[in-house]
C-alpha cells in the first residue's frame, strides 16, 4: 500500500472544485493539479496498489509498470500544457470536463484489473462528450450524440466481451489476451472503437473539429491513446493489428487532401499516426511495441501542438475552413512558427520529434519478426512510407501552407493570446528536444532501447522521402492538379451509417407507421365506444326498465317523451327524487344478480 | 486591428495552372514511375 493518492481522483476531485475558484487564484489552481498529480505520481513505487474487494472481484486501480507510467507521464504533461492553452477561456464546463477526461484517462491505464478498466474507460467517454458540447453549437450537439451513441455502443461490446472472458477464463487481470474465444474477440473490437479503426473511426472526424478550441486538444491526447494503451497491454502481437494500422495509416491521406476544414484534416492525420503505433503493437517485438508507445507520446505533443494552432487561428479570425483562411503569417508569425514545429515533427523531419519514434516502427516492419512472413512486412513498410508521405503533405505542408501562407484571405489579427503561445511554445520546445535528444524517452519505454535514428542512411532516406513528396506537393499545385478546397461536407465511411440509417427509418415509417395507426384506430374505437356508453349507462338503462313501466301505464306520444326527457336529465344532474332513485338503483342490482 | 469577417467567403479555393508547369509535372511523373518500378523489381525484392 501507498501513502499516495489515486492519480485519477486528483484530477477528478480537482476539477470539480475549479468552479470555487475565481480570477488568479483559478489559474493558479489549475495549473497546480498536474503539477501535484505529477508528483504523486513520481512517488508511487512499481507495482500494484489501491486493492479493493468489490463483491467477490479483488479491483486493482493502480498498476504501474513501465507501459503504464509513460502514458501517465505524458497525459500529466499535455494536461498542463493544455491547461494553460485554455487559461483565457473562462468556462468552467470545459475546465471541469477536461478535467475529468484527463482523470479519466489516468485512471484507464493505471487500471490493474478489467472490471476497473470499464469503469474508468466510460468515464472517459463522459467527459469527451461534455468537451463536444460545451462549444454550445447546434452542430456540436449533434456531433456530441453521435459520439455518445458510438462509444455507448462500444463500451457494451467491451462489457460484454469482459464478461465473456471472465466467464471462460475465471479472470480479470489485465493481462495478454490472445483472440480465441468470443470475449477476447468482442473487447479487441470494444477497444477498436475507441481507436478508431477504419470503419469504425467516423466519430472522429465528425466530433474532433466541433468541440471547443481547448476540447479539441484534451481530445486529441486521450482517447485513441488510451485505446493504443490497451492495445499494447492486451493485444500485442496480434497479427490482425498490423493490417488493421496498415488501413489506418493509408486510407486518411486521401480524405485529408479533399478535406477543407483544417481541424478535420487534423483528425484524418490523427487516425493515420494511430495506424503507425497499431501497426508497432500487431508487430509485437520489443523494438516495435517500443516504437509504438514513443510514437503514441509524440504524437500527443506534435499533435496537441497542431490542434493548438488551428486553435488559435480559430479564436482569432473565427474561421477554420482554407477557403478562408491564408496569409496568417504576417498577423500571426509565432503561431505560425510552432505550427511549423509541428508540422516537422508529424512528417518525422530529422531533428524533430516524430523522426526519433516513426522511425522505430519502420525498422521493425522492415526487419520482420517471428510472427509473420518478411514478404507480408514489405509490403506493410512500403504502405507505412507511402503513409509517411502522405502525412507530410497533408499535415506538414497543407495546414501551415493554407492557414499561414497560401493565398492572403485578408485577415488582419492579433497574435494568439500569450497563455496560448507560452503552451504552444513549451509543445514546441518538447518536440524538438526529444528530436535532437531521445534518450529521456528512449529511458521511459516498456523495453531496453538499442536503437540509434541518426544513421546516414536513415536521416538520408527519410530527407529524400520528404523532398521528394514537397516536390510532388509543389508541381500538383503548380501545375493546376491539386484538388480545390470545396465549402463542403465529404462523406467518407460514415456514408454506411447515413445511407443505412436513412434506409431503415424508410422501413420504419413504410412498415411500423402504419400498425401503428391502425392499433390506434382499434383502441380508439373500443376505448371510445365503452366511454360514450358508460357516459349516461345509468341512465339509458333506467329508461329502457321506466319507459316500458310508463307504457304500460298508458302513457304514450308527447307525454312519453317529456318524461324520458325529464328523467334523463334528472339522472344525468343527479336531482333525481330519492325514492326513485332508490328504486332505480335496487332494480340495476337485481338485474346484474339475475344476469349474474 | 480590425477583421475582415464582412468579407465574402469563398466557396471553392481553386488552383489555377502555371503555364508550363503541366509538362513538367508530366515528365517528372513518369521519371518517378520508372525509378521506382526499377527499384521495385530489384532482385534483394
Amino acid at each position: 500500500m501507498t501513502n499516495s493518492i489515486l492519480p485519477a481522483l486528483i484530477f477528478m476531485i480537482g476539477g470539480f472544485m475549479i468552479p470555487f475558484f475565481r480570477g488568479r487564484a483559478k489559474s493558479i489552481y489549475m495549473m497546480l493539479i498536474p503539477v501535484v498529480g505529477f508528483i504523486n505520481l513520481i512517488n508511487i513505487p512499481m507495482g500494484d496498489h489501491f486493492l479493493m474487494n468489490f463483491s467477490d472481484f479483488k479491483l486493482v486501480l493502480l498498476h504501474i509498470d513501465r507501459l503504464s507510467l509513460l502514458f501517465g507521464y505524458i497525459y500529466h504533461i499535455i494536461a498542463l500544457i493544455t491547461v494553460i492553452y485554455i487559461l483565457n477561456f473562462k468556462n468552467d464546463v470545459e475546465y471541469v470536463a477536461g478535467f475529468f477526461y484527463a482523470g479519466a484517462a489516468l485512471g484507464a491505464v493505471y487500471a490493474g484489473d478489467l472490471f476497473s478498466f470499464f469503469i474508468f474507460w466510460e468515464m472517459l467517454t463522459i467527459g469527451s462528450v461534455m468537451l463536444i458540447w460545451a462549444r454550445k453549437t447546434k452542430s456540436a450537439q449533434a456531433s456530441g450524440l453521435r459520439y455518445l451513441l458510438v462509444h455507448a455502443f462500444g463500451g457494451l461490446v467491451l462489457l460484454a466481451g469482459i464478461v465473456l472472458h471472465f466467464t471462460e477464463t475465471g479472470s480479470l487481470e489485465m493481462l495478454k489476451l490472445t483472440l480465441s474465444g468470443p470475449g477476447s474477440y468482442l473487447i479487441f473490437v470494444g477497444i477498436g472503437i475507441n481507436c478508431a479503426w477504419p470503419v469504425l473511426h467516423p466519430w472522429l472526424t465528425d466530433a474532433y473539429p466541433e468541440a471547443t478550441i481547448g476540447g479539441t486538444v484534451f481530445l486529441s491526447a486521450f482517447t485513441t491513446k488510451t485505446a493504443v494503451y490497451a492495445l499494447a497491454r492486451l493485444f500485442p502481437g496480434t497479427e490482425a493489428l498490423i493490417w488493421i494500422g496498415v488501413a489506418m495509416a493509408a486510407f486518411p491521406i486521401f480524405y485529408a487532401v479533399i478535406e477543407n476544414d483544417l481541424r478535420r484534416v487534423l483528425a484524418y492525420s490523427l487516425i493515420n499516426q494511430v495506424g503507425f503505433m497499431v501497426v508497432g503493437i500487431g508487430i509485437g517485438t520489443e523494438l516495435s511495441i517500443n516504437g509504438a508507445c514513443a510514437h503514441a507520446f509524440n504524437d500527443i505533443l506534435f499533435k496537441g501542438l497542431l490542434f493548438m494552432s488551428m486553435g488559435a487561428v480559430l479564436y482569432r479570425t473565427g474561421k477554420i475552413n482554407a477557403t478562408d483562411l491564408g496569409g496568417l503569417y504576417k498577423s500571426m508569425p509565432w503561431t505560425a512558427l510552432f505550427c511549423c514545429v509541428g508540422a516537422a515533427s508529424i512528417s518525422a523531419f530529422p531533428l524533430f520529434s516524430g523522426f526519433v519514434s516513426k522511425s522505430m516502427v519502420m525498422e521493425a516492419a522492415a526487419s520482420g519478426s517471428h510472427l509473420a512472413g518478411q514478404k507480408s512486412y514489405v509490403v506493410v513498410w512500403l504502405v507505412l512510407l507511402f503513409a509517411s508521405a502522405g502525412v507530410f503533405h497533408h499535415a506538414g505542408i497543407k495546414i501551415p501552407f493554407f492557414a499561414f501562407f497560401g493565398h492572403d484571405a485578408g485577415h488582419r489579427v492579433k497574435e494568439a493570446p500569450l497563455n496560448m503561445l507560452i503552451a504552444m511554445g513549451i509543445a514546441a520546445f518538447l518536440c524538438i528536444f526529444i528530436g535532437t535528444y531521445p534518450k529521456p524517452l528512449y529511458n521511459l519505454l516498456p523495453f531496453a532501447v538499442d536503437y540509434h535514428p541518426y544513421t546516414i542512411s536513415h536521416v538520408l532516406s527519410q530527407t529524400e522521402l520528404l523532398f521528394f513528396s514537397a516536390l510532388a506537393f509543389t508541381l500538383l499545385l503548380l501545375s493546376g492538379i491539386y484538388p480545390a478546397e470545396i465549402r463542403a461536407l465529404n462523406v467518407d465511411a460514415d456514408w454506411i451509417y447515413r445511407k443505412t440509417g436513412k434506409a431503415l427509418y424508410r422501413i420504419f415509417d413504410a412498415v411500423l407507421n402504419p400498425l401503428n395507426a391502425w392499433c390506434e384506430r382499434i383502441v380508439r374505437g373500443v376505448a371510445g365506444s365503452t366511454a360514450d356508453f358508460f357516459k349516461d349507462a345509468g341512465a339509458k338503462i333506467s329508461l329502457f326498465v321506466a319507459v316500458n313501466i310508463w307504457l304500460l301505464a298508458g302513457y304514450r306520444d308527447k307525454h312519453l317523451e317529456i318524461k324520458k326527457q325529464k328523467l334523463y336529465n334528472d339522472i344525468l344532474q343527479g336531482t333525481l327524487p330519492a325514492g326513485i332513485g332508490a328504486a332505480v338503483t335496487i332494480t340495476f342490482i337485481l338485474l346484474i344478480y339475475v344476469l349474474i | 486591428m480590425k477583421t475582415n469577417k464582412d468579407k465574402s467567403e469563398l466557396m471553392e479555393l481553386k488552383h489555377d495552372p502555371v503555364p508550363g508547369y503541366k509538362g513538367i509535372f508530366s515528365v517528372v511523373f513518369t521519371v518517378s514511375l520508372l525509378y521506382m518500378a526499377f527499384i521495385l523489381f530489384q532482385p534483394c525484392f
